[in-house]
Parts: C-alpha cells; sequence; structure tokens
C-alpha cells in the first residue's frame, strides 16, 4: 500500500516526461503517448480514490530532500485524487470526441505539438491539484495559462490567435494579482508551505495586528484567480476563445482549465486563509455579487447569441456564476454545492461541447442556427446527447445539474440574509438557461427538408462511444449523487 | 411485490422511447396495433395495480433525503383512473384523426411517455417525486404541441414551455424552504410541518405558500399566468388538445392539492392573506375566462379559454378550504375531464371532416354531423351547469361549499361569480349548437352533407356525453367516495 | 505613516512600479507597450521578493570557509522565487511576442481593439 502514495508525485512526473518525450515522436505515436498517459493517469488516480477514501485520511509527500518547512510538498486527500480522476477522464473523452476535428482542423505538421500542449496541461492540472506548496501552485498556474493558450491558437484562425492575445493579457492580469498575493503573503508569514501559511494567518488575525495588510493579500489571490477562471466581468476573451478553437480544447478549456483555478481556490480558502478568517471577511461578498451578476448576464448574452458554440460559452459564464455564487454564500454546504458544479458543470459542458460539433458537421459546418434546423435527425446521437446536456442545464431533475441546483439552494436556505437574492437569482438564470437551451432543442428537433452534405465524422464509433459516456456520466452524477457529494464533504473536511 | 406501481411507469416510457429512437413503422396498421397494445395492456396494469397495492414503495433515493417514492391513495387512484380512460379514448380517437397529420410515429412515441410520466405524477407520494415527474411531465407534453410545427405551434410552445418553467421554478423555491424546515417532504393530510415551527416563520411560510401556489397554478391556467393555455392548447393537433385541456392541466391540479392539503396544511392558511389572494385569483380567472371565451371566434381557442375558467372553479373549491367545496371541485375534475375531453374531441371531429375552424363558418352542422352536435350539446348543458349533468351536482356543491364557510364577502360573492360565469357559459357553448340545429336561411346546405366522423371517432364522443350524464344521475356513488376523501385531506 | 514609507522604500517602489505596469498591461492599446506592462509589473515583483530577502550587513548565501551560521547570509529562498519567476516571466513574454507577430503579419497593426472590430466587420 505504500506504493500507493508515490502515485500522485509519479502522475505529474510521467505528463511532464510524457510532453517531453512526444517532442521526439512522431504525430501519431504523439497520439497514442498521450491516450495512453492520460489513461495511466486516471487508473493510478483511482487507485489512489480508493485508498484514500478507505483510509478517510490525507497524506503528505516530500519532494526533494529538505523537510518541512523549507521544502516542497504533495499533498492529497480523497477529494484530490477524486478530481484528478475527474479532469483525466474528462480530458480523455473530449480528446476522443473530438479527435476527428483535431485531425482536420490542425496543420498535421502541429498536431504533435498539440499532444505536447495537453500533455502540460494534464501535468500542470494535477499540480495544482496535489501540491501543498504556494509558489509551486504558481508557477504551474502559469504553465497552465501557457498551454491553454497553446490550445487556442493551435488552429490557425485569425479570431483564434485575437481570443487567445486576449486570454493572456486577462490570465496575466490574474496571475500578476495572485503572485503579488502570494509574496506579501510570503513577506508576513515566512511560509510557502500551506499548513504553515495556515497556523501563522490565523495566528496573525487572532493578534489582530496586520489585518487589513492581510486581508488585501487574501484579496489579491482570491480576484486574481476570479479573473484567471472568467468571473463575469472578466469574460470577454471567453466566447472567441471557445467558440473558435478546436473542439476539444474549447471542451477542455471550459470544464478543466477553468476548473482547476476554482480548486486551487477551494483548497487555498480551506488550507491556507481558513475557513472562517475567509468567510468572516467580506471578500465573499464580492464574490457573491459578481457570481450573481455572473449568472443573469452570461445567460442573457447567451440568448442574444447566434452561434451555437458561443451560446454555449457564454453558458459558462453563467455556470462559473454559479460557482462563486456558492463561495459566497460563506457556508460549507455552499462549498460543497460548488465542489459539486465543477463537477457536473465539467462533465455537461463538455458533452455540449462535442455534441454541438456533431450538429454542426452535420449541417455542412454552419453554427447559425438558422443552418441546425432539423441537425438531430442528421446525427441522432449528437442531438440526444444535446438534448441530454440541454435538460441537465436546464436544471431537470434525474440530471446532474438538478442537483447541484439543489445543492447551491439548500445552502442557499441556510444561509443568513443572502437567500432570497440567491434563490431569485437561482431562479431567474434557470429560466434564463432554459429559454436558449430549450429554443436550440426545439431548433435542432424541427425537420427541415434542406439537404446537407453528411460528413463521416458524425458516424465515428469513437465519437459516438465518447458521446454515450458523457451521457452516462451525467446521469450518474444526477441519480448517484448521495455518494459524491458525501465523498466532496469529506474530501473537504480532511483538507484542511 | 409493491415494486409493480412501477410498471405501468416504466413500461410506456420504454416503450415510447423504443418507439422514437429504434422502431421504423412503414404502415399505419402495425403501428396503431403496437400504440393500442402498450395503452390495453399499460391500463389494465395500471389499474390493478394502483387498486392492489396501497404501501408506499421508494424507488431509489435521489439523495440521502430525498428518496423517490411513490404511494397511491384516493385522490391518486381518481385521477389515474381519469387519466387511463382518457388516454384510451383519446388513442382510439387520434386513430383516426391522425390520418390527416404527419410525423405520425413520433406523436404516438411521446403519447405513450407522457402516459407513463402520469402515471408517476399520480402515484407520487413525496415532493420531491411530484416534482420530477411535473417536469417530466411538461417536457414530454411539449412534442404535442409543437407536432405541426408550423409557426404558430411552435411560437406557442416556446410560450407554454416558459411559463411552465417559471412556474416549476417559483414551486421549486418552495420545495427547498420547506425541505428546510419539514421533517419529512412525504404526503401527510394535514401538513408535515410542526405548527410551532410553523407560528415562528408565519410570514415566510405564507410567501413560500403563495409562491407554491402561483407556481403550481401556472399549470392549471390561473390569471395572471394563463396566457399560454390558450396559445399552446389550439395548436396542438386535436386529440392532443383534447388530452393537453383534460389531463394535463389537471397535473397543477393534483399538485396543489397536494401541496396546500399534505404538504404545507389547511390550518395554518386558513383565513391567512394566501387564501384571501387564491380566492381573489380563481374568481378573477373565472369570470375573465368565461369573458374571454365569450368574444372569441376561433372553436378551439374559445374552449381552450372556457378551460381557464372551469379549472378556477375548481381552484376556487380548493381554496375555500372546506369539505362540501372540495368535494365539489373533485366531482368537477371528473366533470371537466369527461366535457372537455368530448368538447376537443368534437371541435377536432368538426376540423377533420370539414377544416372548418371558426364559430360562424358551423352554420348548420348538425345538420350534416346530428350524432357529433347532440354529444357536443349534452357535454355544453353539462359544463353550463343545468341538471341533470354532472356539471349541476359538482357546481351545487361549489356554492353550498362557498356559502358554509362564512368567510365574509366570498361566501357570496363566490356563488354570484360562478352563476355568472354558468350564463356567459351557455352564451359562449350554446350559440354553436343553435345555429348547427337551426341554420335559419341561406346557408349552404350540402356543405355538411354526410360528414359524420367514423365510428372510432363518434365512439369517445358518445361515451363522454354518456358518463357526463351519468354522473349527473347517479352522484351519490361519486360524492360518498369523493367527500370521504376531502375529509381525509382536511 | 510617512516615516514607514520611507523606511519601507524599497517596497514602496516594488507596489508603484506594480501599479504602472498592471495599468499598462491593462489600458494600453499597443501591444508592446502591453507587454513591457507586463514586464514592469513581473520585475516589481521581483523587487519585492528582494527586498524581503535581503538583511543588510548579509552576504549572499554561498558558503565561505565552512561558516554555516545563519547571521552571516541573506535568506536564499526570496532569490530562489525570484530566479524562478524570471523563468515564468521570460517564457511568458516570449509567448506573447510570438502571439504580436502573428497578428502583425495577419493584420498589419499592433493595436488590438482594431483588429477585433476588423474582425467583427469580417463576421466570421
Amino acid at each position: 500500500m505504500e506504493m500507493i502514495l508515490n502515485f500522485p508525485c509519479l502522475c505529474i512526473l510521467l505528463t511532464m516526461f510524457s510532453a517531453i518525450i512526444s517532442s521526439a515522436l512522431n504525430r501519431r505515436w504523439a497520439r497514442y503517448l498521450n491516450t495512453f498517459v492520460v489513461t495511466l493517469v486516471g487508473i493510478l488516480s483511482a487507485a489512489v480514490l480508493m485508498f484514500t477514501l478507505t483510509s478517510g485520511k490525507s497524506y503528505v509527500y516530500q519532494m526533494g530532500h529538505f523537510p518541512a518547512p523549507f521544502g516542497n510538498e504533495i499533498r492529497f486527500g480523497s477529494l484530490e485524487a477524486g478530481m484528478a480522476l475527474f479532469f483525466s477522464v474528462i480530458m480523455l473523452l473530449s480528446l476522443n470526441g473530438g479527435r476527428e476535428k483535431i485531425r482536420m482542423e490542425i496543420d498535421p505538421g502541429k498536431e504533435k505539438l498539440y499532444y505536447i500542449m495537453i500533455n502540460l496541461l494534464l501535468s500542470s492540472l494535477l499540480a495544482l491539484v496535489y501540491t501543498n506548496d504556494i509558489f509551486t501552485a504558481y508557477v504551474f498556474v502559469e504553465i497552465n495559462t501557457i498551454s491553454a493558450c497553446g490550445m487556442i491558437v493551435i488552429t490557425e484562425h485569425g479570431r483564434t490567435i485575437e481570443a487567445a492575445t486576449r486570454y493572456m493579457i486577462m490570465s496575466l492580469l490574474g496571475s500578476g494579482l495572485f503572485l503579488i498575493g502570494i509574496c506579501i503573503l510570503y513577506d508576513m508569514t515566512g511560509h510557502l508551505l500551506m499548513e504553515y501559511l495556515y497556523t501563522s494567518i490565523s495566528n496573525i488575525m487572532a493578534a489582530g495586528t496586520y489585518r487589513i495588510p492581510m486581508m488585501v493579500a487574501i484579496a489579491l489571490i482570491v480576484v486574481g484567480l476570479a479573473i484567471k477562471s472568467a468571473l463575469f466581468p472578466f469574460h470577454a476573451w471567453l466566447p472567441d476563445a471557445y467558440g473558435y478553437s478546436t473542439v476539444s480544447s474549447a471542451a477542455m478549456l471550459s470544464s478543466l482549465v477553468s476548473k482547476g483555478y476554482i480548486f486551487l481556490l477551494i483548497k487555498l480558502i480551506y488550507r491556507v486563509i481558513g475557513f472562517e478568517v475567509f468567510f468572516g471577511s467580506r471578500i465573499i461578498n464580492v464574490l457573491f455579487v459578481f457570481g450573481l451578476a455572473g449568472m443573469i448576464m452570461g445567460s442573457v448574452s447567451a440568448i442574444r447569441e447566434n452561434d451555437i458554440r458561443r451560446m454555449i460559452s457564454y453558458s459558462s459564464v453563467a455556470q462559473i456564476g454559479y460557482i462563486y455564487m456558492g463561495f459566497g454564500l460563506g457556508t460549507g454546504a455552499g462549498m460543497v454545492a460548488s465542489a459539486f458544479h465543477i463537477l457536473s458543470h465539467g462533465a455537461t459542458k463538455s458533452l455540449l461541447f462535442v455534441a454541438a460539433v456533431g450538429l454542426t458537421d452535420a449541417s455542412g459546418g454552419h453554427k447559425e442556427f438558422d443552418e441546425l434546423t432539423g441537425a438531430a435527425y442528421r446525427n441522432r446521437l449528437a442531438g440526444a446527447a444535446f438534448l441530454v446536456g440541454a435538460l441537465s442545464m436546464v436544471g431537470i431533475p434525474l440530471f446532474s445539474g438538478f442537483i447541484s441546483k439543489l445543492l447551491f439552494a439548500q445552502a442557499a436556505v441556510q444561509s443568513q440574509g443572502k437567500a432570497l437574492a440567491a434563490l431569485v437569482v437561482l431562479a431567474m438564470s434557470t429560466v434564463l438557461n432554459a429559454i436558449y437551451f430549450m429554443k436550440t432543442v426545439i431548433r435542432i428537433y424541427t425537420p427541415t427538408d434542406k439537404k446537407y452534405e453528411v460528413t463521416a465524422f458524425g458516424y465515428k464509433v469513437s465519437y459516438a462511444i465518447t458521446l454515450g459516456c458523457f451521457i452516462l456520466l451525467n446521469l450518474l452524477l444526477g441519480l448517484f449523487s448521495q455518494p459524491i457529494t458525501n465523498w466532496i464533504t469529506q474530501g473537504l473536511t480532511i483538507l484542511q | 411485490m409493491n415494486h409493480i406501481l412501477l410498471f405501468p411507469i416504466v413500461f410506456p416510457i420504454l416503450a415510447g422511447i423504443m418507439l422514437l429512437t429504434v422502431m421504423k413503422y412503414q404502415n399505419r396498421k402495425p403501428l396503431l396495433a403496437y400504440v393500442g397494445t402498450v395503452l390495453g395492456v399499460n391500463a389494465l396494469w395500471g389499474l390493478f395495480a394502483m387498486f392492489r397495492v396501497s404501501e408506499g414503495v421508494t424507488v431509489f433515493y435521489l439523495t440521502k433525503s430525498l428518496p423517490i417514492y411513490l404511494k397511491v391513495d384516493t385522490v391518486g387512484r381518481l385521477f389515474a383512473s381519469l387519466m387511463v380512460l382518457v388516454w384510451l379514448l383519446g388513442g382510439l380517437f387520434s386513430f383516426e384523426y391522425m390520418k390527416h397529420e404527419k410525423n405520425e410515429q413520433r406523436f404516438y412515441g411521446f403519447y405513450l411517455i407522457l402516459c407513463g410520466v402520469l402515471f408517476g405524477l399520480d402515484f407520487s407520494g413525496n415532493l420531491i417525486t411530484l416534482y420530477l415527474f411535473y417536469e417530466f411531465m411538461t417536457l414530454t407534453a411539449l412534442p404535442l404541441v409543437l407536432h405541426t410545427q408550423t409557426k404558430e405551434a411552435v411560437m406557442a410552445g416556446l410560450k407554454y414551455l416558459f411559463y411552465s418553467f417559471a412556474g416549476a421554478y417559483m414551486a421549486l423555491f418552495g420545495v427547498f424552504f420547506i425541505g428546510r424546515y419539514a421533517k419529512t417532504l412525504e404526503f401527510t393530510p394535514g401538513g408535515v410541518i410542526d405548527p410551532s415551527v410553523f407560528r415562528e416563520n408565519e410570514t415566510l411560510f405564507f410567501v413560500v405558500a403563495m409562491l407554491m401556489i402561483l407556481g403550481f397554478s401556472v399549470k392549471a391556467g390561473m390569471f395572471p399566468m394563463h396566457a399560454w393555455l390558450t396559445a399552446a392548447h389550439p395548436a396542438a393537433p386535436g386529440p392532443a388538445s383534447a388530452v393537453l385541456s383534460g389531463i394535463i392541466v389537471k397535473g397543477g391540479i393534483l399538485a396543489l392539492i397536494r401541496v396546500v392539503y399534505e404538504i404545507i396544511g389547511v390550518d395554518f392558511l386558513r383565513g391567512s392573506w394566501v387564501q384571501q389572494w387564491w380566492m381573489i385569483l380563481s374568481l378573477l380567472t373565472v369570470f375573465l375566462g368565461s369573458l374571454l371565451a365569450f368574444r372569441e371566434p376561433v372553436l378551439k381557442k374559445r374552449l381552450a379559454y372556457s378551460t381557464v375558467s372551469q379549472l378556477s372553479y375548481i381552484l376556487f373549491g380548493l381554496s375555500l378550504f372546506e369539505v362540501q367545496a372540495m368535494t365539489g371541485s373533485l366531482l368537477h375534475i371528473i366533470a371537466h375531464v369527461f366535457i372537455k375531453v368530448a368538447l376537443f374531441f368534437t371541435a377536432a371531429a368538426i376540423i377533420y371532416m370539414t377544416g372548418c375552424k371558426r364559430v360562424e363558418e358551423l352554420r348548420g352542422v348538425a345538420k350534416g354531423m346530428p350524432v357529433t352536435m347532440w354529444c357536443y350539446t349534452i357535454v355544453s348543458l353539462g359544463l353550463i351547469g343545468i341538471p341533470p349533468t354532472s356539471g349541476f351536482i359538482s357546481k351545487w356543491y361549489l356554492a353550498e361549499g362557498a356559502l358554509h364557510t362564512g368567510i365574509p364577502v366570498f361566501s357570496w360573492l363566490g356563488p354570484v361569480i360562478l352563476l355568472l360565469s354558468a350564463l356567459l357559459t351557455a352564451g359562449y357553448l350554446l350559440p354553436l349548437s343553435m345555429r348547427g340545429f337551426f341554420p335559419g336561411e341561406g346557408y349552404d346546405a350540402g356543405r355538411f352533407a354526410g360528414k359524420e366522423p367514423p365510428l372510432s371517432m363518434r365512439v369517445p364522443l358518445l361515451i363522454f356525453a354518456g358518463l357526463t350524464l351519468g354522473i349527473g344521475l347517479f352522484p351519490n356513488v361519486f360524492t360518498n367516495i369523493l367527500s370521504a376523501a376531502a375529509d381525509f385531506l382536511m | 505613516m510617512g516615516g514607514n514609507l520611507v523606511q519601507n522604500y524599497g517596497e514602496v517602489v516594488a507596489m508603484v512600479l506594480f501599479g504602472i505596469g498592471f495599468t499598462n498591461l491593462l489600458l494600453q492599446k499597443n501591444m508592446i507597450k502591453k507587454i513591457i506592462g507586463l514586464n514592469i509589473m513581473d520585475t516589481a515583483v521581483y523587487l519585492f521578493l528582494a527586498e524581503k530577502g535581503y538583511i543588510t550587513g548579509h552576504i549572499a548565501p554561498i558558503i565561505k570557509n565552512g561558516d554555516f551560521s545563519p547571521d552571516t547570509y541573506i535568506n536564499p529562498v526570496p532569490s530562489g522565487l525570484v530566479l524562478t519567476g524570471i523563468v515564468v516571466s521570460v517564457s511568458v513574454t516570449a509567448l506573447m511576442l510570438s502571439l504580436t507577430i502573428r497578428l502583425y503579419r495577419r493584420y498589419h497593426t499592433l493595436d488590438l481593439d482594431e483588429i477585433s472590430t476588423r474582425l467583427k466587420k469580417e463576421g466570421r
């Protein structure tokens, strides 16, 4: 069993080295290697998850020779392992679903680079999930940003380059704030490892000195991560980046990259800042307000959009708003709801992106709604998958979206003073969601006489299997949510 | 053993999904045979199961505190029996009617799925199960509204969807609050909330109750959320508008009974502003619906407005929190199902045979379709409330109940408005009969000659007309059971 | 208050620089100026870290004559952080510059807003 303790570190190293090795391979072998590594990471993470779930503890793994408080550490409990498993599963599915598109849209000479980016992305995500050192977190945040940028820009298209540039600028602003926040924290506490930071911060807060600088530092970190995960007013780059990059990239950007930052934030809240300090501060009110604004504005923009991919992207803005609203509620239940929503939105949004590409391809590559009329009949499986995703987003019972709404609402009811605002906005946003998703569903199920050239893409077996897995994942989250919420609750408790 | 309750829910849903995805029928006959068999088997099994099983069945747990739980009681049996009857006869009727519509297979697929969902709604034993099937009812009824896929139908469908979702989320809002304070969400006559807890948070609970009443009554077309109904019901193909207006809207009523009587509890609400507003809104709807129906020239739309009005009779009866009025409401549910389905069948038969949609085009229609128009006339009299039809009995109970409550103003205002509305009902339903039978001078006699619909359309009409009369003639059979049920809920 | 500012002039300068860099990155239209802003911002952070790690009178942490006493050397951790940070910022800058080159080749302008409006006009 001691073996399993090495797995998280092994996963990070595996993905990093496979990125390096890929550069020496041809594109076919790079693809094989990537699939193999992502699968392996999934399996290893599953093993770690089983192990941590049965033991119910979290483990510290020392990196290098220096013991704490100087050295670097990895720390993992059940929540981290589960997230790693989830990330690798979604990554595998997104890649499989968009494989044909990757072949079609990316210059063959660059396909290898794409897989290098993917490997790097996974390694940085894993590092964000597992690391116990705040500066390491910063470094991997930047690696994450760079590889995400590479994934956007790899399709040669004016829009993607512009979107990638905007994405980089926003991200750099965010990571600048995050970095300076870390430095101020380091200045005040003298530590970079999370446990030691936690003790120092609670000492400082208890003593009452330096309360304001501490709050400033925390605010900088939180705002930095919020900017990076495209919280409402900072989302300008998002529709272009998700809408015009290749479909696997879009699916991964929305369900992995931004979620990686959010998970880091959850970890920082519990392990560094401390639950009480964070929820006692006014930062959560700011997050709450921006979250609510995002829930409404994202949906409103989505309604006005005439391009299916961009519509789904705007819906992401709304969903990120949900997550920050959950943080803003200031209760443990809110955090559980947000953590569950990371999973539910990750599973649903990547499903929607992958299904949407099947629909657009069955409509001669057009993404406008007029052309998508009847697309669900031309590619039945993609239509069904889109339907499942849409129902989940709208929050119909039995699908994953309903459970997250339920958890958010339950959390909201328990919180003081914010219940009404949260519930009203939740209801409004749900109805708005219903408007644009059901409109699309009706549109794609309206028969038309117009003939389109049917591409072989929609009928590939791997694409069908991917969609099937996505649908199953969604139903799984919707039907058997209790063990999952139990796991999240337990994971959050031992996160500290 | 108790799990046989699941069969009538799961079987038609699976059969419907099969029909939508896997099966490909080239000819009508095998398709109709398939649909008929599924409906028949399901009806028998459903009736058997619901009268056999009276314990609850927990299917599975959505979350730890939210089980999907099925339990059959008198109200559930009432709604389910009505649904089965309408579904069978509606199916029979549609076999002929759907000849002139496209995409039959899709229609029947959703028709079957909806049957299963409605069984689920009627059997649900707690609030979250009810909500689940309620949402699915909204969604699976949508394709029926959209069926013709004209621009009008799509707009009506969207309107229907948004009103329904808005309503459902107002209700869900309440579910969350109640979920926090209640010990259980299982339906219990008298409510699930502790009186002391209720008194502490009185205002909150009143707001929640009002929201849930407003939310669920969207389905029942209560003012101010009634606009979708008059758009959606006429847009659907004939048999579909009949089941929408007859059964689906009753889903809202069932949900209201469950929430008000078995979750919140009437003792808390009696005399509160919630009750007052509910009464005001339902009376307003009774009157407005009739008035609008009176002015409407298109037959199906007129019938839809009539549904709006008649459903609020039921809602008014429910809002009085009184046994007799409640009995009246339950009786009016039965009466309205039979009558409204028959009325929509008439409208569908007329459209199917002649293509006429507006009332003024139908002068002399009874000369060609006497059986149809006789049925129409009988059920119209029932809806107006002329003895010896079912409508008379139910309205009598409603008015008696209202007078009996002794609530100031409403105890006499209610019956007055019911009476006024009955006059308006006569005003909008009977002209068609009168003009139909006595067209007067100068109409085209040959236009309707020999347009009597085929047997499979006439039989359902005759059955419903007969039932309308039957209840009026032998009311005691029903009133005894229903007043016992009403008594149980108080 | 004023005394504090004078005493900690290094940190003050770092914060002012950070602000300048941040606003430049955020508000400048010209891509190159944005990148310069980015670099100013990063440099400010390094200055801040270096200032924090430096202890007056101590020397760089290179062991001389077997002297292991912590009183001789400055804190080495911030220096390590600065080095790591520099690596990150160099790679980010390189990426930004390469993006800028691509944009310039396509649109012959360095103004991001103009590119956006042009893209919208193209309508694709």
